[in-house]
């Protein structure tokens, strides 16, 4: 039985309705509910989902556009799928006319499709070059003349440790003393952060932080924007401290234009880094005043 | 959009790249492992979306609770697969960092302002372990082993909680149908 006499599912039923949408089933569990399957017990799973994924919405999003590269991909798997339905696979092989009939204009045909393609990768392209705090791209625009790139700056400082001692310099600059953890990684350890906004660069500097082993595990820095949620810090980029290094100095790459820097924080993680962080070993930490 | 994108409308697909982009990407990150991870399941959630995109059903909500359906159930499919450690944590020393307001921009939909206000009616417990569930990928075992809670105390705030989410979009449903 999956409903009450008034209608209504019973406690098993929504049970493993709660459980379908918010972690899934076991193939058992799936079993059982196809048993219980019926009209209401399928509207009652719809009501649920549609509530997950309204809590979903209503938690937001941090603002972070696609990246470049994946929009592309997603441009390319489409037209790849409607090619596909239409018939017309974009195989680049033999097209010959061997038909009578005339050969169907896709609506997906590469010219648009390129234009696409374009139109995204300006649109993200430009988040990218921008240091506003990010916004979700309005892409249907017309693609400007392309105006040539600005003349590249003059020849950077050869080594991280000379682009830091450049960067603390600048009088926008903002150095951030960190304070080491109880991690073990952490013992002794001195550090700091020096971060230029308008460049939306930056360094880390330590003194006595642990050495690691990159195919095993890999330190990663993140940066909390005061303008984004907090639950979810900038990636900054991995970084290893080789065994006979005492002092680093490691380039930040922050990987999404970070509005005001309220704080930074370095992980220990899993070689290759993480999306967001499990937080199980914090090394330092340190917010800008 | 989604009955354009239906009938082949190439327009309709790069609008809704353009307009759902960062909103599933967004909720990919949050519900992966790795950023390799959080691609791939964009991609296929695109992919879905084409696929899906004749099923929807006005009536049964908007466009944009559609397209997060579409993607809780193509994450929860892919964490179920992975079925390893869960994507996110909480740390305390992190925690105290991230403990100011939350900046992120809410979607705005009728649907995500009725789901903001029951979370609101939710005491605070019910409320953490309903985000823990929907928005950070935790199992409800996992759940109760992170609050030291007993597995069917979270069962039960978990089912309230949705319930009085589900309550609140339908009360306001018919209210609108009332008023009309």
């Amino acid at each position: 039985m999956s409903q009450t006499p008034q209608g209504q599912p019973d406690d098993a039923m929504v049970d493993l309705a709660v459980k379908l949408v918010t972690e899934g089933l076991s193939s058992a569990e799936q079993r059982e509910l196809d048993v219980m399957d019926n009209e209401v017990a399928s509207a009652y799973l719809r009501d649920l989902e549609r509530a997950a994924a309204a809590v979903t919405l209503a938690a937001g999003t941090d603002g972070a556009p696609l990246p470049p590269q994946l929009a592309l991909r997603i441009v390319r798997q489409a037209e790849q799928h409607f090619a596909t339905l239409a018939g017309n696979v974009p195989s680049g092989a033999t097209a010959a006319a061997t038909t009578t009939s005339p050969p169907r204009v896709s609506r997906w045909g590469a010219y648009g499709w390129l234009a696409a393609a374009a139109c995204l990768v300006l649109a993200v392209f430009g988040w990218m070059r921008s240091p506003a705090p990010p916004q979700a791209p309005a892409v249907a625009v017309v693609a400007p003349p392309i105006v040539p790139a600005a003349p590249p700056p003059p020849p950077a400082p050869s080594t991280p440790a000379q682009e830091r001692d450049a960067m603390l310099a600048k009088s926008d600059s903002v150095k951030v003393t960190l304070g080491a953890t109880k991690d073990p990684a952490a013992k002794g350890v001195t550090g700091d952060v020096v971060w230029d906004p308008a460049t939306q660069k930056g360094f880390l500097h330590f003194v006595g932080l642990a050495s690691n082993d990159p195919a095993v595990k890999q330190y990663q820095m993140w940066i909390f924007d005061a303008a984004r949620d907090q639950r979810y810090p900038v990636d900054g980029g991995v970084f290893d401290v080789p065994a006979d290094a005492n002092e680093v100095v490691i380039p930040i790459n922050a990987s999404l234009p970070v509005g005001k820097a309220a704080a930074f924080a370095v992980t220990v993680e899993k070689a290759g880094g993480v999306v967001v962080s499990a937080r199980q070993h914090v090394v330092a930490l340190g917010a800008a005043s | 959009m989604l009955q354009r994108i239906a009938s082949g409308d190439s327009a309709a697909v790069r609008e809704c790249i353009d307009k759902y982009g960062a909103l599933i990407w967004s909720i990919a990150r949050r519900l992966s492992r790795t950023p390799s991870d959080a691609e791939d399941a964009t991609q296929e959630i695109f992919l879905d979306i084409w696929r899906s995109a004749s099923r929807f059903d006005a009536s049964q909500g908007s466009d944009k609770v559609f397209i997060a359906m579409i993607a809780r159930r193509r994450l929860i499919d892919r964490l179920r697969k992975a079925s390893a450690e869960p994507p996110m944590d909480s740390m305390e020393a992190l925690d105290m960092v991230a403990s100011g307001d939350q900046a992120s921009s809410s979607e705005s939909s009728m649907e995500a302002e009725q789901a903001t206000r029951a979370l609101a009616e939710l005491r605070p417990e019910q409320r953490q372990v309903l985000e823990l569930g929907l928005l950070h990928g935790l199992s409800q075992s996992e759940i109760a082993t992170r609050l030291n809670m007993p597995l069917g105390t979270v069962k039960s705030f978990m089912r309230r909680g949705l319930i009085k989410v589900r309550e609140n979009m339908n009360i306001d449903a018919e209210g609108v149908s009332a008023r009309i």
